[in-house]
């Protein structure tokens, strides 16, 4: 079977609600493509979520899968990591999901540094609330009518706090290459630890002017380094529109200690005066 | 990244021309699902259409191929001159209320592409087989673009549809 | 159990490190090493160190649960800052009052009881001996005041002191037999506990019951965040998941802890978490999220004083609204209350195996009372093994339906890693397949399904403890039931009789099995600790009751006690006559 063909099985009969045009729809696809050349078993396979349009994502995947709360996506994620390390977990959400209600998790998921992947959507709006600023929105963006004056609050700098944080692994892909995208997901996937893709992925009913990014996004401008310093230089001076591998590092995976055998009697037995 | 005029044997250079065909086919296929899903059935026709007629060309590769085996090859392994393979429709070029005349616009500049793709490599590949047999495909795409400025002039004579969304933007979660 | 017995109540308080609550500790396992029964809690200041502590012991040769109306032996290392514990010990003429001269006058909240004070030159007494402390003097004195043995208390200072060095245990013995050859010209009120049945006892807190009830359950991953009380719970499992293969993950914050737990059970592993009031309203999405998507959960919510902030160290039953009535929707789910420390382990096994089995979340109300107190408890009944969840299996035919609709409301979940049954879990509402609908057939059959698992269970006997007969009913809840059932024993020495039902299975409401315990009853006295009477509110909300319903409601952070039920009952029949 072909890998096309192969990445097909991946998805299931739910056919995704989002407008044509959304980014979403590249990472999809770019997703079961890299589930397809990893050659996952669909059982073994954990699709989790938050809310918003891009976390619908999980019910358009044939694996098991998870539409949780708003911004748990990487504690939902985490948990099943933790329980069943033998899985693969995929964490997936937008820039509201992850950054705003979900900022906490991000920093600490991060360090944490769990076998997880995460992928975040984003497109510079909560789309699934029909339209208000997210974090990482321009502060004189001033289309929404809840901050109609634009937030005048400076975005949130994804890659850099990831990197802050302690991320090992942080990538950009774009929506409008997904062939670029296909390959980040699987090194994230391969990549042991914590990998974390922020993806630009335009949402065409309320960001329109989003369409011109397919014009404006270019190859990041470095090689990807596993020197924190040079990363955090990187994307100090590049101005988020870029995809590429920014920073891979073999930090320690968070991992059970292994310790001796003992049985719940023995715990009983502690309490006998 | 390998360039596809670099290709040197005949085997890769099929498979590379089925993925082309059948990738654009599978493309066509999710836009009619999403059309589907907003309830547009005029354009959900016309990509189920256009779907049909990338996967028949596809199945034409097949029979060139026959006898051999093909090597499973990754899109992203190319350096396409396009995001993806020439000849699929990029996601980001469909719209909500996309007009029928769009998708055709949008469906002959896959075929002029494809077109060109074979055209360069029938100019420039190592093998003179595959240089033969791009020639020959480059014809065929050829053919597939004077059928598509064939239906889109039929279309032209119909009058042009008119979209119109009245009512705003919904609020689902 | 037989009448009214006697039974010895102890404070010790002291600060600046005077180590009371090592003597409670110590004092504890000694009775418990005379075949005596105790109970001890602990009360402190604020400071981190050098507070002020009293620890608060009660004696008996049965199973004692709850503090009595007041305290025979108070034993003061200081008086620095003590009326601090004035209100939880009472005095009174028949107290006694053990106070170094070297610190001063009595103060007066204490003399105004009419205690006995009775001076003993402690921090002389230690001087004396290199490296004395009063503490281990006030050992001495209490193990001569209540006739035990010296050489229990002698093995046990020694093992506690062994990893301090020679010196340490010497110093401590010699203090020890220093106050236990005191010549103290006082007597307790009660004469000397008769142990009445030898045989092994644990020495346990309601926090690592409850921990243990839930490993005996089946637990394997535990998210944690630590709050005041609940803290204990988390730190006894962490060491010991590991031993057992499972993990203790500590979380950013509630929120990541709950959907952490969420996101283990999913992955089809036994899990829970343990918090207090703030915790539990930070939790409140998630555990409705598992109701919603069906997944197994249970939450520990050891209560303190409300509401906000509150009081972290004492004790309340006043987070019963927001286990019951907390979740936004109509999110059936399920409450229970253990009524003491030992039954904090049954109880809590009990809310796991419910929870595996209905896959619905279990809350599970204990409070800092239970969770910090000590208590000796004889060895309890060993638990069966742990039940599990009802799996799908892969190899079927038919299409999976993770939410379909059953008699029972039951539906086999899927875990993953099992192959053909993969499906996506959804708080949105859903169809019987999981995926969203907002369809109005779909909202009530799957509201049908969720209440239906509830309705449909046979809970069994477990769901109350009912004790006694009689035409008067006290209905009451978790920790206040011990102090309920002492004053029913004293009731009933004076000649009348009533019935004790303490609900343990709160959610869902056995609306039935009460109303059929509430047949001969024509009065009723409402007993909890809760400030708006939450109890009582739900009780009205759920059960018919009798036509004479009293309720004795009082919030932490004193103690409920036998005699403010036997007073409550006493003035309701007052009022009758």
């Amino acid at each position: 079977m072909t890998n096309l063909a192969k990445a097909k099985t991946y998805k299931s009969e739910v056919k995704p609600i989002w407008c044509p045009g959304c980014g979403d729809f590249a990472v999809l696809s770019a997703l079961t493509k890299a589930f397809a050349f990893l050659d996952l078993a669909q059982q073994d396979l954990a699709v989790i979520s938050g809310i918003g349009c891009s976390s619908r994502l999980p019910a358009y995947l044939s694996s098991y899968g998870f539409h949780g709360i708003h911004g748990r996506a990487l504690p939902i994620a985490s948990g099943l990591k933790l329980a069943r390390p033998e899985l693969t977990v995929i964490a997936s959400g937008g820039d509201g999901d992850g950054f705003s209600i979900g900022g906490n998790h991000f920093l600490h998921a991060c360090r944490r540094n769990l076998d997880i992947t995460y992928i975040v959507m984003d497109n510079e709006v909560y789309g699934m609330t029909k339209g208000q600023a997210s974090p990482t929105t321009q502060p004189d963006w001033a289309s929404s009518k809840l901050t109609p004056h634009g937030t005048g609050v400076r975005p949130f700098q994804p890659a850099a706090i990831a990197l802050a944080s302690g991320a090992s692994f942080i990538a950009r892909g774009f929506s409008g290459d997904p062939n670029g995208m296909t390959k980040l997901i699987i090194a994230a996937i391969q990549h042991p630890g914590f990998s974390f893709i922020q993806v630009l992925s335009p949402c065409p009913t309320f960001r329109p002017e989003q369409k011109l990014w397919k014009h404006q996004v270019e190859p990041f401008p470095h090689e990807p380094t596993d020197d924190p310093v040079k990363a955090a230089t990187h994307l100090y001076t590049d101005d988020g529109m870029s995809s590429g591998l920014i920073f891979q590092s073999n930090y320690p995976v968070w991992s059970q200690p292994d310790v001796a055998e003992a049985s719940i009697k023995q715990f009983e037995e502690e309490f006998i005066v | 990244m390998i360039k596809p005029e670099s290709i040197e044997d005949l085997e890769t250079f099929l498979a590379l021309a089925y993925l082309l065909e059948i990738e654009s086919s599978d493309r066509y296929s999710e836009l009619a699902d999403n059309m589907k899903v907003h309830n547009d059935p005029e354009v959900e026709k016309l990509f189920r259409k256009l779907s049909e007629y990338s996967g028949k060309h596809a199945s034409e590769i097949i029979e060139h191929a026959e006898g051999m085996v093909l090597p499973n090859v990754a899109s992203w392994d190319f350096e396409w001159q396009s995001p993806e393979g020439p000849e699929t429709t990029a996601f980001d070029f469909i719209e909500y209320q996309i007009t029928p005349e769009r998708v055709l616009e949008l469906a002959l500049h896959n075929e002029i592409r494809g077109h060109e793709f074979y055209a360069n490599i029938a100019k420039k590949s190592p093998s003179p087989e595959i240089r033969k047999l791009a020639a020959e495909f480059s014809d065929e795409e050829s053919e597939h673009v004077k059928l598509l400025e064939q239906w889109i002039a039929e279309m032209a004579q119909n009058k042009a549809s008119t979209r119109d969304d009245l009512d705003p933007p919904n609020m689902p979660e | 159990m037989s009448t009214h017995t006697c039974t010895h109540s102890i404070a010790f308080t002291g600060s600046g490190g005077s180590g009371a609550i090592t003597v409670g500790n110590m004092l504890l396992q000694q009775a418990a090493k005379n075949s005596l029964y105790g109970i001890m809690r602990r009360s402190v200041g604020p400071q981190i160190r050098g507070g002020e502590s009293a620890a608060m012991l009660r004696f008996s040769a049965h199973p004692v649960s709850c503090p009595d109306d007041r305290f025979d032996l108070l034993i003061a290392f200081d008086w620095l800052n003590a009326e601090r514990f004035a209100l939880e010990i009472p005095l009174d003429s028949n107290s006694l009052v053990i106070s170094d001269p070297a610190n001063g006058d009595v103060p007066e909240v204490i003399t105004q009881t009419g205690a006995t004070i009775i001076d003993v030159p402690l921090k002389a007494m230690a001087k004396e001996i290199s490296g004395g402390r009063v503490n281990m003097i006030g050992v001495g004195l209490l193990t001569a005041l209540m006739d035990m043995p010296a050489d229990t208390a002698v093995d046990i200072i020694t093992s506690t002191f062994s990893k301090k060095g020679e010196e340490a245990v010497k110093s401590s013995l010699d203090c020890f037999h220093a106050g236990y050859k005191y010549q103290l010209q006082a007597k307790l009120s009660c004469p000397k506990l008769i142990a009445s049945n030898p045989g092994t006892r644990w020495d346990i807190s309601g926090n690592e019951a409850a921990a243990l009830g839930a490993l005996q359950g089946g637990v394997r991953f535990v998210a944690a965040y630590p709050i005041t009380p609940a803290t204990e719970v988390l730190e006894w499992l962490s060491p010991r998941l590991e031993k057992i293969g499972g993990s203790l993950m500590q979380a950013e914050d509630e929120l990541a802890s709950i959907n952490m737990v969420v996101g283990a059970s999913f992955g089809g592993v036994t899990s829970m978490t343990a918090t207090s009031g703030p915790g539990l309203s930070l939790m409140s999405e998630g555990i409705g999220l598992a109701v919603a998507s069906e997944i197994p959960l249970v939450v520990v919510n050891v209560t303190r004083g409300g509401p906000s902030t509150g009081i972290p160290t004492k004790s309340e039953q006043s987070d019963l609204n927001i286990a019951l009535y907390g979740l936004h929707g109509d999110a059936p789910h399920l409450v229970l209350a253990p009524q003491n420390i030992t039954d904090c382990i049954a109880t809590t096994r009990w809310a796991v195996q419910l929870t595996e089995a209905l896959q619905t979340p279990a809350i599970v109300l204990t409070d800092q009372f239970l969770g910090q107190s000590r208590c000796i408890t004889p060895v309890p009944e060993s638990p069966g093994l742990p039940t599990s969840r009802e799996v799908a299996k892969s190899g079927n035919d038919k299409v999976y339906e993770r939410y379909v609709i059953t008699e029972s409301g039951i539906s086999p979940i899927a875990v993953p890693g099992t192959a053909g049954c993969s499906y996506t879990a959804d708080g949105l509402e859903h169809k019987t397949s999981g995926q969203p609908s907002s369809i109005a057939t779909d909202h009530h059959d799957q509201l049908d399904k969720r209440q239906r698992k509830l309705t449909q269970f046979e809970f069994g006997d477990n769901w109350a403890d009912i004790k006694g007969e009689g035409q008067l009913a006290i209905i009451t809840w978790g920790s206040s039931t011990a102090a309920v059932l002492e004053a029913a024993q004293r009731l009933e020495l004076t000649g009348l009789s009533v019935k004790v039902i303490s609900i343990r299975l709160l959610a869902p409401a056995q609306t039935d099995a009460l109303e059929a315990e509430l047949i001969n009853i024509d009065q009723a006295l409402i007993v909890e600790q809760s400030h708006s009477e939450q109890f009582y509110h739900y009780l009205r909300a759920h059960y018919t009751l009798p036509k004479d319903v009293s309720v004795y409601a009082e919030p932490g952070p004193l103690a409920i006690t036998p005699g403010d039920i036997t007073n409550a009952v006493q003035q309701l029949r007052g009022q009758a006559s």
